[in-house]
């Protein structure tokens, strides 16, 4: 358990003095900023039009009533955020284990005492700090509209939707580290990672209208089922499931990965 | 302290090492020597347990490399052929985080990591970057976080390689005075690959010799001075398998 901390410990250390925090936190609060804010500018326009409109457009009134920050503003702006992560995660894990094998440093690794499990959590944990700063930054401007926005947004679903984003981070972190326990190269890590992520996504497409036979099992690997569904509000714990197996078992791929160094 | 058991590395086809059997005291500094490609490194790889072995064991201070990783490993430091050095870090905190890997409670770790640079000569060092030292300070940088964790056993892989003549004696000097005994403190047992063998006859006791992966000899220093044979004519005939007249048999008298 201490050589966990101590290995997270130097990890985020060393994300902070490279200076690969301080990049991926920029540019996720200008992207995140940015995706904000049009989004809001459009919600504004689309808003005004339905108000002047109501005055001739009989259906304007019916549109007027459903047209809400929850569903215009908030869904699409944290949907937006996952793409930002495809990249941004890679980015931070690329180096993970690809450079301590580059540096040598592997060699001090594994002949320390520690347990190869413990080498992987405290890594992962290094990581999982750097997600949990990304989405507390992506939390700030939809707390803006709980003190401005009137009616405000529903709490419940900006959390759950908050709550499929963290997920999704901490299952693109567990991806993006065992890609960098696979190479010393770094930037073959980062695309690794990003193709693995990528076809997380893109299983969506595969699934169809039958979700039956393959087709459900491709439905259930499928990130973006689990995500829509806390999107939406719904916190269903066969969706939390799904990412507490995904990433556990990325990480024990992580942990084997690094093993099969002594059996080669 | 240490000890090798009938050590063998297979690569694929290839026979790394083959059968390869020694013990090592406190207070002894083995030269381990052999030509490039001999099985050097990766024997010294077997003994720190990155690399085990196809058959074989090693025991660290009565405790299985294998059977108990955790309890062997923290008896042993480690320089590989490459420092192991993060370049970002401070000399002081990246020997403190060796400190922590290696088992130390951390209200112990600051006067170890004290005195693995001093007896390094890193104190004024203490603050700098890594990546911003001289060669000959890396290296020194890489012995002290093998001996930050103070190992009865240390195992280091071509320690002088690619430093300045001034450099490589100040590491020899270091050497020489982790394996002398001083007050509170344990000898080490020291091995030392190397091909270098000025280097082997300024700081070593005892000397093995592999080729090919198998033991060719296993004498201590003075008693191969004694019969009159130099490392040199040694390493010929050993290894090269040169007919050199009189070696031995001359000057034993």
């Amino acid at each position: 358990m201490n050589g966990i901390t101590v290995i997270a410990g130097r990890e985020l250390r060393s994300f902070f003095v490279m200076p690969v925090a301080y990049v991926v936190l920029t540019l996720f609060a200008l992207l995140s900023g940015f995706f904000f804010l049009s989004k809001l500018l459009d919600f504004n326009f689309t808003l005004m039009q339905l108000q002047n409109n109501l005055a001739f457009d009989p259906r304007a009134a019916d549109q007027l009533l459903l047209w809400n920050l929850n569903d215009a503003l908030i869904t699409p702006y944290l949907a937006s955020l996952l793409s930002i992560l495809l990249f941004l995660v890679p980015g931070v894990t690329m180096g993970l284990f690809s450079s301590e094998k580059a540096n040598g440093t592997d060699e001090l690794l594994l002949t320390s005492p520690l347990p190869i499990s413990s080498i992987v959590l405290g890594k992962y944990l290094a990581v999982v700090v750097l997600v949990s700063l990304l989405v507390g930054m992506a939390a700030l401007f939809p707390c803006l509209l709980f003190l401005y926005g009137d009616p405000a947004p529903d709490l419940g679903l900006v959390l759950s939707g908050l709550l499929g984003l963290y997920l999704v981070g901490l299952l693109y972190a567990s991806v993006g580290l065992f890609a960098s326990s696979l190479t010393h190269n770094q930037i073959i890590a980062f695309f690794l990672a990003f193709v693995l992520c990528l076809g997380l996504l893109l299983l969506e497409l595969g699934v169809g209208d039958s979700a039956r036979g393959l087709g459900g099992v491709v439905a259930y690997l499928s990130l973006v089922e689990h995500f829509d569904n806390l999107l939406r509000g719904v916190v269903d714990t066969g969706d939390l499931g799904y990412f507490f197996v995904m990433i556990g078992s990325f990480l024990l791929l992580s942990k084997a990965s690094v093993e099969s160094v002594r059996w080669r | 302290m240490i000890e090798a058991k009938q050590l063998s590395k297979r690569f694929g086809d290839r026979l790394a090492v083959d059968q390869l059997s020694f013990s090592i005291e406190r207070g002894e500094v083995v030269g381990f020597l052999g030509p490039n490609g001999a099985g050097k490194t990766t024997t010294m790889r077997m003994l720190t347990g990155f690399t085990p072995p196809s058959s074989g064991k090693v025991i660290v201070g009565g405790h299985d490399l294998f059977e108990e990783p955790a309890a062997a490993r923290r008896l042993v430091g480690y320089l590989p052929e490459t420092p192991p050095l993060y370049p970002e870090m401070t000399v002081a905190g990246y020997l403190r985080f060796v400190a922590r890997i290696q088992g130390l409670p951390k209200r112990d770790c600051a006067e170890a990591v004290d005195r693995a640079m001093e007896r390094c000569g890193l104190k004024e060092q203490r603050r700098r970057i890594i990546g911003d030292l001289s060669k000959g300070y890396r290296q020194r940088v890489g012995i002290a976080q093998a001996i930050v964790h103070s190992p009865p056993v240390l195992i280091l892989d071509e320690p002088t390689v690619g430093l300045d003549p001034a450099q490589i004696s100040d590491i020899r000097d270091l050497i020489a005075d982790l394996s002398s005994a001083r007050e509170g403190e344990l000898q080490h047992a020291v091995i030392l690959s190397t091909h270098i063998l000025p280097e082997v006859e300024a700081i070593c006791r005892r000397i093995i010799m592999i080729q090919e992966g198998t033991k060719r000899l296993d004498r201590p220093l003075d008693e191969l001075k004694a019969e009159g044979q130099t490392l040199q004519m040694l390493f010929a005939r050993e290894i090269v398998g040169e007919q050199v007249p009189s070696a031995g048999q001359g000057g034993a008298a």
